[in-house]
């Protein structure tokens, strides 16, 4: 490489940006290099480099033998990857959708979540189960779910869901070399694809070099005083839109914690946000009743509800299958502008 | 087949059948007057395996220590063929901190890494993990296998099927073997199995598919070896249905009124069979018999002690092993 | 100075329309030859841009902006 010097100092280069997407590959690649346990597994990952580009590339660099499409028999695949995972390999293996659960629940829950309990703690199963979630490109019921609340519900299983491409990358780093079931929860919509609708903080920095994110440890996107607005995915991204509009508006700052795991959930955090502002909002894509949202509602108010200066606030989607039509996906999915209200009345309660 | 493989299949049989006994026999002592699920020293559900020892002595011959196995809810047979510690198998099936899950999985769960043993109380799922083993042994350059043991009435599951296609198409080194006791719980066969043998599914994954009818241990031995052998050699799955007896019920304190052949379920009892034929062939004495009855006893005593006398677990563990 | 064109994506129609997608450095930004630059696309498929040669690099052609393939996108000085 040469660099062409110039009369003043020498430019340093830039710092790199990638998508999601690609920032996810690099973890999985680098994972792959360093171990030759690591293969991957599912729907069109191989030539295709996943519907939503989450293995692309991997095909060339690692060929067929580790990078390996799978019929559609979730069922099957999934229970080929805990064998695999139980014999000494390191799987990474894709649910195409999220949605696409019920067809393979079993094996999920019941076996890959449960083995090691089962066990005493004597067989182990380390495997990644890495999924697309997430709606707002108009792929209405079947197809625009989150359901993290439903996977981090059932004990047994890790559950991650990165909203940057950053901890795409380290996430994903270590849930491949965690020793226990992992499941990858990557929303559609912070992939940065040029073929959905354009995000900008889904191009983002990101580390050349292997390195692990912590599971279990949530991040605080942004601090603030006023009030808390713990979220997850691409809401993430939402709620820092939203606290830059309060902020330059109203001059009301949030804080905004990116909680990036589920279980582990890391609760100090949230409690210790809470202690700080008195104000709760929950930003969460899930389905409203009976998970996360409420999770972290009860967590504070078991805790110490005498924190709170006002009721929690949540924003979710309500308890109807996501719809098709624009008009009314919009008006169920957590935007900004259900953010924005929810966040108003929260400061002036 | 030679004189000491027949008595070895005798031998396995006969302590698996006396295990089972020993079994029955402490589940239901305090469980009288009527029954009571979830009373007793051995609490939950049961599901014993007399008149199965045949599928799992013939099929678990052929395999060495570090092949993989996995079961379904009426596991015993399988694992005691396979050579599981019968110590921590039996403390474990009695909730013990001594057994093989520490006593958290019970006798449906049943983990042995020392024999890649592990069994499923969700019928026909042990199977996509046992291909998920062979996988695993095919990229690791080895001829070790796996055996995925099901019922009848699971080879109807989704996972039965998407399990030998993948198998079939990977060329992976796993045999299925059906047990074909004839019920799945109280619905027989013929009400649930639209063709006549399993066997014949094989063909449509393009795999050999045999049967094995008067659940013959012999039989089952050789066909297994054959099945073993492909394996090994890279040569991909073999399905084998084996015709066997459920001689008691589908779980203990099953009253059985939906069979109406019961009368005559005794008769078909596989061992005394076999044994006929062993003295026949001048294989087995009564003297033999006997010193291997009571070899079999001793054995299954000790687990049993072994299993009364281990701690149980402390309720304040209740959390752990989640998560390694 | 080099230039950089947008890919050749589709062999049937040389001079195809598409859309500079993503641009993953910003005008100005120091580059190294063989890093990635941006993503294009025409119809359905995607396309990556790389930088030809180490330098700075100028954007001629903005995000979400229609370009043709072949098309001068950008310079590395």
């Amino acid at each position: 490489m040469s660099v062409t010097e110039s009369a003043t100092a020498p430019a340093e280069p830039a710092v790199r940006r990638l998508t999601t997407a690609r920032a996810m590959v690099e973890g999985i690649a680098q994972e792959m290099e360093r171990d030759a346990s690591v293969v991957v597994l599912g729907e069109d990952v191989a030539k295709y480099g996943g519907i939503f580009s989450s293995t692309a590339g991997l095909l060339d660099k690692f060929g067929p033998q580790r990078v390996i499409d799978t019929p559609i028999s979730e069922t099957a695949f999934i229970g080929l990857g805990i064998g695999a995972a139980v014999e000494g390999m390191r799987p990474v293996v894709e649910l195409m959708f999220v949605d696409f659960f019920g067809v393979c629940m079993d094996q999920i829950y019941n076996h890959m979540a449960k083995i090691h309990f089962e066990s005493g703690g004597n067989v182990r199963v380390p495997m990644v189960l890495m999924t697309a979630t997430g709606g707002g490109y108009s792929d209405a019921e079947q197809h625009s779910q989150c359901l993290w609340g439903t996977f981090a519900h059932l004990p047994g299983m890790k559950v991650v869901v990165p909203s940057n491409p950053a901890d795409a990358k380290g996430l994903m780093i270590s849930a491949i070399r965690d020793d226990n079931p992992v499941v990858y929860m990557f929303h559609k919509g912070i992939m940065g694809l040029p073929w959905m609708a354009k995000n900008a903080r889904s191009i983002a920095p990101v580390p050349p070099e292997p390195y692990e994110t912590p599971i279990g440890k949530a991040s605080i996107a942004r601090e603030g005083s006023d009030a808390t607005v713990v979220t997850v995915s691409l809401s993430v991204h939402h709620a820092l839109d939203v606290a830059d509009q309060m902020s330059a508006e109203h001059g009301v700052e949030l804080e905004v914690i990116d909680l990036r795991s589920l279980v582990p959930l890391d609760r100090e955090a949230v409690l210790a946000s809470v202690a700080k502002t008195g104000r709760l909002l929950v930003v969460d894509e899930d389905y409203q009743s009976f998970g996360l949202s409420g999770e972290i509602a009860a967590t504070v108010a078991e805790t110490d509800p005498g924190m709170l200066r006002a009721p929690v606030r949540r924003v979710a989607v309500p308890d109807v299958p996501i719809p098709y039509a624009r008009s009314l996906e919009t008006a169920v999915l957590p935007t900004r502008e259900r953010i924005m209200t929810a966040a108003r009345e929260l400061v002036r309660a | 087949m030679d004189d000491k493989t027949r008595l070895e299949l005798y031998r396995v049989m006969v302590l698996s059948r006396t295990y089972e006994e020993a079994i029955l026999r402490e589940y239901h002592a305090d469980k009288k007057p009527a029954f009571d699920i979830g009373a007793g020293l051995v609490p939950g559900e049961m599901h014993l395996s007399a008149g199965q020892e045949p599928a799992a002595a013939g099929v678990c011959a052929h395999l060495r220590r570090d092949d993989a196995v996995t079961a379904t809810h009426r596991p015993h047979h399988i694992a005691i063929a396979h050579g599981v510690d019968l110590d921590k198998m039996t403390a474990e099936i009695f909730g013990r901190e001594t057994g093989l899950g520490r006593g958290r999985g019970g006798h449906m769960h049943l983990f042995d890494p020392q024999t890649h043993f592990s069994c499923s109380g969700i019928v026909a799922e042990g199977l996509p993990p046992a291909t998920g083993q062979a996988f695993a042994f095919q990229r690791q350059g080895s001829d070790r296998v796996a055996v995925a043991f099901t019922g009848e009435g699971a080879a109807n599951q989704g996972a039965f099927h998407e399990s030998l296609n993948l198998a079939a198409l990977w060329n992976l080194p796993v045999v299925f073997v059906i047990e074909d006791n004839e019920w799945a719980i109280s619905v027989p066969r013929g009400a649930s199995t639209a063709i006549g043998s399993n066997a014949d599914r094989a063909a449509a994954y393009g795999i050999p598919g045999q049967r094995i009818e008067d659940n013959d241990v012999e039989a089952v031995y050789t066909a297994a070896g054959d099945a073993v052998a492909r394996a090994r050699a890279g040569e991909g799955p073999t399905l084998i249905e084996v015709h066997t007896v459920r001689l008691w019920g589908h779980f203990e304190g099953d009253a059985q009124g939906y069979r109406p052949e019961l009368a005559d379920v005794p008769g078909r009892d596989p061992i005394p069979a076999y044994e006929a034929r062993l003295t026949d062939a001048g294989i087995l004495s009564a003297g033999l018999v006997t010193s291997i009855k009571d070899e079999a006893v001793a054995r299954v005593e000790k687990a049993i002690d072994f299993a009364k006398s281990s701690p149980v677990p402390a309720p304040e563990t209740a959390l752990e092993y989640v998560f390694a | 100075m080099t230039d950089v064109r947008f890919p050749q994506l589709s062999q049937e129609q040389p001079d195809a329309e598409g859309v500079l997608a993503t641009w993953f450095v910003a005008d100005g930004d120091q580059v190294a030859s063989g890093q990635l630059l941006g993503e294009v696309m025409v119809e359905k498929v995607s396309g990556e841009v790389l930088a030809p040669a180490t330098g700075r690099v100028r954007l001629l052609v903005a995000e979400d902006q229609t370009a043709r393939q072949g098309e001068l996108i950008a310079r590395v000085e």
